[in-house]
């Protein structure tokens, strides 16, 4: 969701400082970033909650990927105890949690604990390629504007700011009534054209700042091109800021997938995603409960490691807020 | 100042034209047009007629121009789907409940948010700001729809403590049915403010001019209300547009959960219907909210902080 905390969490322009210095010494060199990152992965490690958020969210991917196989790889669970997410097997509805079905079964009696992970590869999935499409559009936006200055600039701020006025949701539903199915790639497109405005936001505030550095100055001094001094003194130096962004608009983009197929506009039945998973138990929550809590504590779960990953990130890559964060 | 906010309000007029007009843009790129190809056989006259009535003949730009007349002179034509009622029917019916929600919504983060946060930053690395803080990532991290139907499960179904869904009627009307959706849908906000409210307050902490109020040996209390309280509330008013955006927002799942018939609900069967006059009057209605509730926020931020005036 568009929420203006995540131009707020992120650090004005870290990585220049580091930078910068490299740069100076020998200019057109490559980047030499590696005593920034080096000190930054030191000060993410040290960082106990950051760690242990990775440490579930890795798991939790891999679980996904894992026990009910992905492309042409077989799962653990699924070969081992041969069940297909998918099948339907009436005699097994609402089973229970047992050895054989450790996070029951739903209505159809298919194995939850199979379909929760292949729910995940979805819902993740999902997450992410939105994600980077977001910051895709972010980054050409944001650089344009903030690397034109000027009347372009403000142009195209104006109308962004025009666009901050369109509500969230009913905005990706439009769209998804525009493509008019709901599919993968639907849903993807729904969630990034609803919120690719604040990585907009962030990168031309980052580029603004970063384009008033003695090297870059120093670097059109010496008769380097636009495009030049753009991809390779402004845009490496908006990798942190990109870094931590993805972990920023991950959450945003779970919680919309999931109230859209919460609310029966996801992804269609019977491909699994959390928040259809979520739906489906909504029916028989009073007498089933873990048939609608799984799903969601797998969406929290996430989107909890999501949050810390992003906070750990920024303090490793720009210590100064590490005092009042 | 009074021209900072004349310039700011009359900006806001073709913010809200070109809001309007991405809207319609867009909902013209949905296939179909309410009165061609529908199951029933329109005779080609009527079908005509029709079309001149809503000025489907004539182009884009005209039916945007007659579009923007109706807002304005809040008439938002008919529902498509729902015969008797006009799509400003529909929303001055829902709009009041939506409103009441989420207004509540507001006042559970106010009330519960922000105190935890000013209480938080007061005592930093205590056990209450440790709980605090992880209220406050729990309640980031939940689903809101899962937190509703959390409540009702729990409170409802298995304490019958609250009715399970339904809304009091009147716009000033309160009872116990309007609390489990209130918190539902404020518990974001809450976890929200705690948060922004403690590191604004941390941060005014650490400014010289704090260090001087406690040099000149001004009482703790005095220095913590009159120089920290008032610095470090100015991010809690302009997070509330940005706020409002998401309250919307959640206004629609909660809504849906709880049966509560406001704009949100209205909005999703009218997606599913292909109403889409009552979508698209939602849509800019919901628009034109948030455009104004960004105005305040900006006019509120000038007044508190003039810095902010010049930049604008």
């Amino acid at each position: 969701m568009a929420v203006d905390r995540r131009e707020a969490a992120l650090p004005t322009a870290p990585p220049a400082v580091g930078v910068g210095v490299a740069e100076e010494a020998s200019a057109g060199a490559p980047v030499a970033q590696a005593s920034l990152w080096k000190d930054a992965w030191y000060r993410y490690i040290r960082n106990k909650a950051a760690v242990a958020a990775a440490l579930v969210f890795i798991i939790m991917v891999l679980y996904c990927l894992i026990i009910p196989g992905f492309w042409k790889i077989p799962g653990i669970w699924t070969s081992l105890k041969g069940y297909d997410p998918n099948d339907v097997d009436f005699t097994q509805s609402y089973a229970g949690f047992s050895l054989d079905h450790p996070f029951s079964t739903d209505k159809f009696g298919r194995d939850l604990f199979a379909r929760t992970a292949v729910g995940g590869q979805i819902s993740i999935a999902i997450g992410f390629a939105a994600t980077f499409f977001i910051l895709v559009i972010g980054v050409v936006y944001g650089s344009i504007s903030g690397f034109a200055g000027g009347k372009l600039d403000n142009a195209m701020m104006r109308f962004l700011d025009a666009l901050y006025g369109l509500p969230y949701l009913p905005f990706a539903i439009i769209t998804l009534a525009i493509i008019g199915s709901q599919n993968f790639m639907a849903m993807v497109i729904a969630l990034t054209i609803a919120s690719w405005f604040t990585a907009a936001r962030i990168v031309r505030g980052q580029v603004i700042t970063l384009k008033e550095n003695d090297y870059v100055r120093a670097a059109k001094a010496v008769g380097a091109r636009w495009y030049r001094i753009l991809a390779r003194h402004l845009l490496p130096n908006t990798l942190g800021v990109l870094i931590i962004a993805i972990f920023l608009e991950l959450p945003g983009v779970f919680l919309g997938e999931a109230f859209l197929s919460f609310i029966g506009l996801g992804i269609n039945p019977p491909t699994a995603s959390w928040g259809s998973m979520a739906q489906d138990g909504r029916e028989a929550y009073r007498l089933h409960p873990e048939v609608l809590f799984i799903p969601c504590l797998a969406i929290a779960t996430l989107v909890m490691c999501a949050n810390f990953i992003a906070d750990g990130m920024r303090d490793s890559l720009d210590p100064r807020t590490r005092e009042t964060g | 100042m009074t021209t900072f906010i004349i310039r700011r309000v009359v900006w806001t007029i073709p913010v809200i034209l070109l809001v309007i007009l991405m809207t319609f843009l867009l909902m013209k790129q949905i296939k179909g047009n309410p009165f061609r190809h529908t199951e029933r056989n329109v005779p080609a006259a009527i079908q005509h007629n029709l079309e001149v009535k809503f000025h489907l003949d004539r182009p884009w730009y005209v039916q945007y121009a007659y579009y923007v007349k109706g807002v304005f002179t809040l008439d938002l034509g008919p529902s498509m789907t729902q015969r008797s009622r006009s799509v400003r029917d529909i929303v001055s019916d829902g709009f009041p409940r939506s409103l009441k929600l989420g207004l509540l919504a507001y006042l559970w983060a106010i009330v519960f948010g922000v105190p935890a946060g000013i209480l938080a930053a007061l005592k930093p690395n205590s056990i209450f700001d440790y709980f605090a803080m992880l209220f406050s990532s729990i309640g980031f991290a939940l689903p809101s729809f899962f937190v509703a139907t959390l409540l009702i499960y729990y409170v409802s179904v298995k304490a019958g403590l609250v009715p399970t869904s339904g809304w009091p009627s009147g716009f000033w009307s309160l009872d116990s049915r309007v609390i489990l959706p209130s918190f539902a849908l404020g518990l974001f906000p809450m976890a929200y403010f705690a948060r922004l409210v403690r590191g604004a307050m941390l941060e005014t902490m650490q400014q010289d001019y704090v260090r001087t109020a406690k040099a000149k040996g001004l009482r703790y209390r005095r220095v913590i209300g009159l120089h920290v309280l008032r610095n470090s509330l100015i991010p809690a008013v302009t997070a509330t547009a940005p706020l409002l955006g998401l309250i919307i927002t959640g206004t629609f799942v909660i809504e849906f959960i709880f049966s509560i018939p406001g704009i949100g609900r209205y909005f999703i069967n009218s997606v599913s219907n292909r109403d889409y006059s009552v979508v698209l009057g939602i849509t800019v209605l919901t628009s034109i909210i948030i455009v104004i509730a960004n105005l305040f926020v900006d006019i509120m931020y000038g007044v508190l902080d003039p810095r902010t005036r010049e930049s604008r």
